[in-house]
């Protein structure tokens, strides 16, 4: 009974991951077709690129090569070469573009919110026009996306960071609880810089259009936070403890949002009654 | 082309309303809406004539910056009256943010109306009315933020040369934006749309502007007009990225969009 239930919830694990690996692909901010004929037209020109070095490299400028290589054996007709005169033997393709535009666009969060606004200046910071903006939902959505994601990603880049010194003993294991308090409290801490216009990213993130994008950015955040803190189970566990780190996660969101204390030092007592809290129940629900 | 428009310039606006029964309004809002400008934004207006599009593209700027304004005003509640008044009068000289939009027309009675149009309105600042075919644009490169033309491409003659031209004077980072007739999927929708243009249009244009043949060859070059992959397609081999359409009304319009990067 016990493997059944074992094989039951590992099964059901794959099927949730395969879920989420999809709702990932689908939030990807370019057409799948275009990305294939891009990486297509990339490799070909980084190839002529190499046996052509005094063609000037300009990014994004794939078309031009690949439709008129014969006529114009000067060289691509004038293009994009932008960035501070940088040369590069890559082309960025259309994606990486739009990081970093939401990426500059973050320097005006505070400014002017997460909006096409602040996504237009970053564009214009970068010498393009602002125009460029409209390559983005108007609502801003696209902007705190990416934050939570890039938020995540460094978060990921932390627990990793520490696990390897763990390994390497240069560092003690920590308990359950004290490691649930330190990475909740690392990854809140990155809303600082932004946390007088979090209130509007998070009703942002809540709107239906971007429930699915927001919802699998928090899941697989807790996915990974539970992964690092050496989650084993594969029984129903599974779900009641991401659950809870959820629930966790969101309220002591909340309470920062209204913090006031010197270095929001009431939310993170918070967290530590909200983590005691959660760590009474899961021993209690073992005695029973 | 030309001939038909001279003939047609003076009863332009009101024949639009009449053909698709005053929705024109409608998706030229739709149009600058899903442009979006910010305050700051250079826009040239290919083949728009009569002004519709710069009208609703200076409004909805203006009224972005009013909206900009009054949050900046928000944020700064403790100021004296005199540091206020200050910030009303620099405000007022940048109503519109440095935004303009210049027009431009292969046709002069079409820019005349346009101008008439636009004194009649109240629109002053941030226009400007150019003499310019859309192959052979007289500007230099790189100096549009966006660059539109509504219900005009279809009147150019070598519509690649047209993109080309676009791709030229714009920013990098500018945008293509291009409102067109196009093809219904739909085939019942399809056999009404070809009914009511084959047999209502040409009879409206006789009777409100008295040219019948000008409304048919209008109907026949929506027929002619390459399908919204096709010109999208096109659109992409001038150099244009992140290229997209949206179908306004199954198909009868559609708004292509493309980047310049």
């Amino acid at each position: 009974k016990m493997a059944a239930a074992a094989a039951a919830g590992s099964l059901w694990r794959a099927g949730w991951r395969l879920w989420r690996g999809r709702a990932v692909v689908s939030w990807q901010l370019c057409p799948p077709q275009r990305a294939v004929q891009a990486s297509a037209v990339l490799r070909r020109v980084s190839d002529e690129q190499k046996k052509e070095p005094s063609v000037s490299s300009s990014q994004f400028d794939l078309h031009p090569n690949d439709y008129q290589p014969e006529q114009e054996p000067q060289g691509p007709h004038p293009s994009y070469t932008g960035q501070g005169g940088q040369e590069s033997e890559d082309y960025e393709s259309e994606e990486q573009l739009q990081h970093r535009i939401l990426t500059a666009a973050l320097d005006f969060v505070p400014e002017h919110g997460w909006s096409a606004e602040a996504i237009a200046e970053g564009a214009k910071t970068l010498g393009l026009s602002v125009a460029a903006a409209g390559m983005f939902h108007s609502d801003g959505s696209d902007l705190v996306l990416h934050f939570v994601s890039q938020c995540n990603t460094k978060l990921c880049e932390l627990l990793k960071q520490e696990q390897k010194q763990v390994q390497l003993g240069e560092a003690e294991k920590k308990p359950t609880d004290q490691f649930l308090r330190d990475t909740v409290e690392a990854r809140l801490r990155m809303l600082i810089p932004y946390i007088e216009k979090w209130p509007q990213a998070l009703s942002i993130l809540l709107l239906p259009h971007n429930i699915p994008s927001s919802l699998n950015l928090l899941t697989s955040m807790i996915d990974d936070i539970l992964h690092y803190a050496g989650d084993q189970a594969t029984d129903f566990n599974w779900y009641t403890r991401r659950a809870v780190l959820t629930g966790i996660y969101n309220t002591t969101e909340l309470v920062m949002m209204q913090d006031s204390s010197p270095d929001f030092e009431d939310t993170w007592r918070f967290l530590e009654n909200r983590v005691a809290d959660a760590m009474n129940m899961s021993n209690t629900a073992e005695q029973v | 082309v030309y001939q038909v428009f001279q003939s047609v310039a003076k009863k332009y606006d009101v024949m639009n309303d009449s053909m698709t029964l005053g929705i024109h309004r409608i998706w030229k809002d739709i149009f600058v809406r899903k442009m979006n400008p910010s305050p700051g934004t250079l826009l040239l207006d290919v083949a728009g004539g009569t002004g519709d599009i710069a009208f609703r593209f200076l409004s909805y700027v203006r009224s972005v910056r009013e909206r900009q304004l009054q949050r900046k005003l928000r944020q700064q509640q403790n100021l004296s009256w005199q540091e206020i008044s200050e910030t009303y009068q620099e405000d007022k000289v940048k109503s519109l943010g440095d935004s303009r939009v210049v027009v431009c027309d292969i046709n002069k009675e079409m820019l005349k109306v346009g101008k008439q149009k636009a004194q009649h309105l109240g629109y002053s600042e941030g226009l400007s009315w150019v003499l310019g075919d859309a192959e052979e644009l007289p500007f230099d490169d790189a100096k549009f933020d966006v660059y539109t033309i509504a219900f005009g491409i279809r009147n150019v003659t070598r519509i690649d040369l047209a993109l080309r031209e676009a791709y030229r004077v714009l920013k990098p980072g500018g945008r293509f934006l291009c409102l067109e007739f196009s093809h219904i999927n739909n085939p019942l929708l399809s056999r009404l749309y070809d009914l009511y243009s084959f047999q209502v249009i040409p009879v409206l244009g006789e009777i409100i502007a008295g040219d019948w043949k000008s409304y048919q060859y209008l109907v026949e070059s929506i027929r002619r007009f390459p399908p919204q992959e096709e010109l999208k397609a096109m659109i992409e081999d001038a150099g244009f990225f992140k290229v997209n359409y949206q179908n306004l009304n199954a198909g009868i319009v559609a708004i292509h969009s493309g980047f310049k990067l």
